[in-house]
């Protein structure tokens, strides 16, 4: 990516970009946001986003032009993990809404997706129409409640 | 363009609105309410997605300026630490609300004789008791009875399963000696009237799906309109009209296309909450009425009371698996509602259970609180929070104060270019020490549960569900806008049934008590007929 490049429209660089804000878990339970094909939703998400739209684009920018600098040829997807997220942690001095703002867009997606709805133990369907089944009442609690009945 | 004159002209069709068309429809009198927004269907609500979360912040955000939608007004909240929320729909704010529904007790309806501030109201719980019966029986209600801080009451359906996440906070008060007792809730826990029960989507706050959550545009509405109330959406009134004499004389409104229409009526009620009435009313300024409809004592507007609330949340060890079941409606407590010198504040304040959050919310919530970082730690962090939170919010008494207003903002507008309401607002040091009491002792409580983290706000922002106080009722026209039964002092066939015309808010939430008092003015009105306007 050349830094004259729209980082958002960088698909690529998104992919690594989302995979250092959520990466896989260790264990393998979890998946690196990168891996889901979120980057193109929350791309337009961020560029809608009236409020903050701005403050991403420039701290994109000032990521994509920070691990160039490392002098890593294929820029900020070639990083290992790690130099990624030295590199991001590194950028959000200067740009500290950064990874929040694009948060507020990745985690309701991540955590809406079935892939991550069933690593977390959920079900991958909406609410509706089979619900969730609650735990009763504690009888002891119920039955204390029920010697103060007036 | 006119309409056909009607015997009662109804604004808003939302908790009070709906009550009072329902009883009003046995006079037999010609009834019409107007709705600004639509009927809503349960089949669109975000339960039904799999992005149920996103839905449930965007076109079900509970903030009207955030949503945005063609029925909504916007408010000018910048100047108020608390920011109005409500729906516009059949329904109105109960397609949204938790149905946490607590009656206010005896005692709330003296503070000045018992507590020597504000003002009692001019009615007491006995006069609303059996209005609050119906109402339970029409909504719906689970609980269980034997409440020791309220006079005794049979709620219609069995109490609603506490869960893990009201078992385990529970047993924190009881291991306190404190008092709580599971919730009244407008939530059917079986099979009523027609409505299947509660199946725990743990998305009360965005519109019900199974349609188990009162909301009134499935409990009174249907029923109204069988007994012959017509109900026209889309529909914005733009003001009050009025006739030489000073009555009322009906309304001008936008219809769905945006045209001005003109509907007269013999009797006007206001069901508009307590931003969307005194807005109404103020806009309905005439040569007659020159600072607006029924203000001769000025206090259109002033009086604003919320419940300002604190938050106190534990994270836990155990699993409790709290995003499943209504979130706001497990267990209250009022060990701290009375006013006891020692606690350095008047008054009091309740709390209400809450359960946990969906998979999204809690990492937002993670997010926003610092603990749920980027990267490596991310997901041990989020295991730690997901299903594993419990808490309540603290529900406190808000007193009236004069310099609390609605009032119309200079420049902005609806979509039918009509002022819109501003809101001013200053949190009192009485509920500010609330409010810190509510954190203190929640904190203990869920400590006493053995929380092993505990996290609080001791004023949510976006929290102003109860609008209360801008038109209060009472026996002096120069101190209140409405008389004892909701009738305006100024207007004699003018009523206000909705929030607006609490004379104080109690440290509970307010519906069960709206909705009471629209019964009570409605069977006061039919009483009454033969002297209605004298």
């Amino acid at each position: 990516m050349t830094m004259n490049t729209n980082p958002l429209a960088d698909m690529a660089f998104m992919r690594a970009f989302l995979d250092t804000v959520i990466p896989p878990g260790r264990d393998g339970r979890m998946p690196g946001a990168g891996t889901l094909g979120l980057e193109g939703g929350i791309s337009t998400a961020v560029e809608s986003d009236a409020r903050s739209g701005s403050l991403v684009r420039a701290g994109l920018a000032a990521l994509a032009e920070a691990a160039a600098s490392t002098g890593e040829a294929g820029g900020f997807p070639a990083l290992d993990p790690a130099h990624r997220a030295k590199v991001l942690d590194d950028v959000l001095a200067e740009h500290p809404m950064l990874v929040n703002a694009v948060a507020r867009h990745l985690y309701l997606a991540y955590y809406q997706h079935p892939t991550v709805l069933v690593a977390i133990g959920e079900p991958a369907r909406p609410p509706f129409p089979e619900g969730f089944t609650v735990e009763p009442t504690d009888p002891e609690l119920l039955a204390k409640l029920v010697s103060r009945q007036k | 363009m006119a309409n056909e004159p009607v015997g009662v002209l109804i604004i808003g069709a939302g908790a009070s609105g709906a009550a009072f068309a329902w009883s009003i429809a046995d006079t037999g009198a010609s009834v019409l309410c107007l709705e600004q927004g639509p009927w809503m269907h349960q089949k669109d609500y975000p339960t039904n997605f799999m992005d149920w979360e996103t839905r449930a912040m965007g076109p079900f955000a509970t903030n009207p300026n955030v949503r945005g939608l063609a029925q909504d007004y916007p408010v000018n909240d910048s100047e108020s630490p608390i920011q109005p929320l409500m729906f516009n729909a059949v329904g109105g704010s109960t397609i949204l609300w938790a149905a946490h529904f607590p009656r206010f007790t005896p005692g709330d309806f003296r503070v000045k004789t018992d507590d020597g501030v504000a003002d009692d109201w001019p009615i007491s719980y006995e006069t609303l008791e059996p209005f609050y019966a119906v109402n339970d029986r029409m909504m719906g209600v689970s609980g269980l009875a034997g409440d020791p801080a309220y006079p005794p009451h049979q709620p219609p359906l069995p109490p609603l399963p506490l869960g893990e996440t009201g078992n385990i906070v529970a047993r924190g008060f009881e291991r306190l000696g404190w008092h709580w007792w599971p919730s009244d809730s407008a939530i059917t826990s079986t099979e009523y009237n027609g409505r299947a029960p509660c199946i725990n989507l743990g998305s009360c706050g965005s519109g019900c799906s199974q349609g188990a959550k009162a909301s009134t545009d499935i409990t009174y509405w249907p029923v109204a309109e069988r007994k012959g109330v017509q109900l026209r959406t889309n529909c914005r009134v733009k003001e009050i009209t009025v006739r030489p004499d000073g009555m009322a004389d009906g309304v001008l409104y936008y219809d769905a296309d945006g045209v001005l229409q003109e509907q007269k009526a013999e009797i006007v009620v206001l069901a508009c909450n307590g931003i969307g009435t005194p807005r109404l009313l103020l806009n309905s300024k005439s040569t007659r009425y020159p600072d607006g409809l029924a203000n001769s004592s000025g206090l259109v507007g002033k009086n604003l009371m919320h419940h300002p609330y604190a938050l106190i949340r534990g994270i836990f060890d155990e699993p409790l698996h709290g995003r499943a079941g209504p979130g706001g409606c497990t267990f209250w407590s009022h060990q701290f509602y009375k006013t006891d010198p020692s606690h350095g504040f008047v008054r009091g304040y309740s709390y209400e259970g809450t359960r946990g959050m969906g998979p999204a919310t809690t990492a937002l919530w993670g997010m926003a609180t610092g603990k749920v970082p980027w990267g490596e730690g991310h997901h041990v962090a989020f295991d730690r929070l997901n299903g594993h939170t419990a808490g309540m919010v603290g529900i406190t008494e808000d007193l009236p104060d004069e310099a609390n207003t609605v009032t119309l903002d200079p420049e902005l507008t609806d979509s039918n270019g009509i002022p819109a309401p501003k809101v001013t607002y200053t949190l009192s040091e009485n509920s500010r020490k609330q409010l810190a009491h509510a954190v203190e002792r929640g904190t203990e409580a869920l400590l006493a549960a053995g929380a092993i983290e505990t996290y609080s706000e001791p004023l949510i922002k976006t929290a102003g569900w109860h609008l209360m106080g801008t038109a209060r009722m009472g026996t002096d026209p120069k101190r209140s806008v409405v008389n004892e039964w909701g009738r305006a002092h100024d207007v004699k066939n003018l009523f206000i049934i909705d929030g607006s015309i609490f004379v104080t808010s109690a440290g509970v939430n307010p519906t069960s008590t709206i909705q009471a008092l629209a019964l009570y003015i409605a069977d006061r009105i039919k009483q009454n007929m033969r002297n209605l306007f004298d």
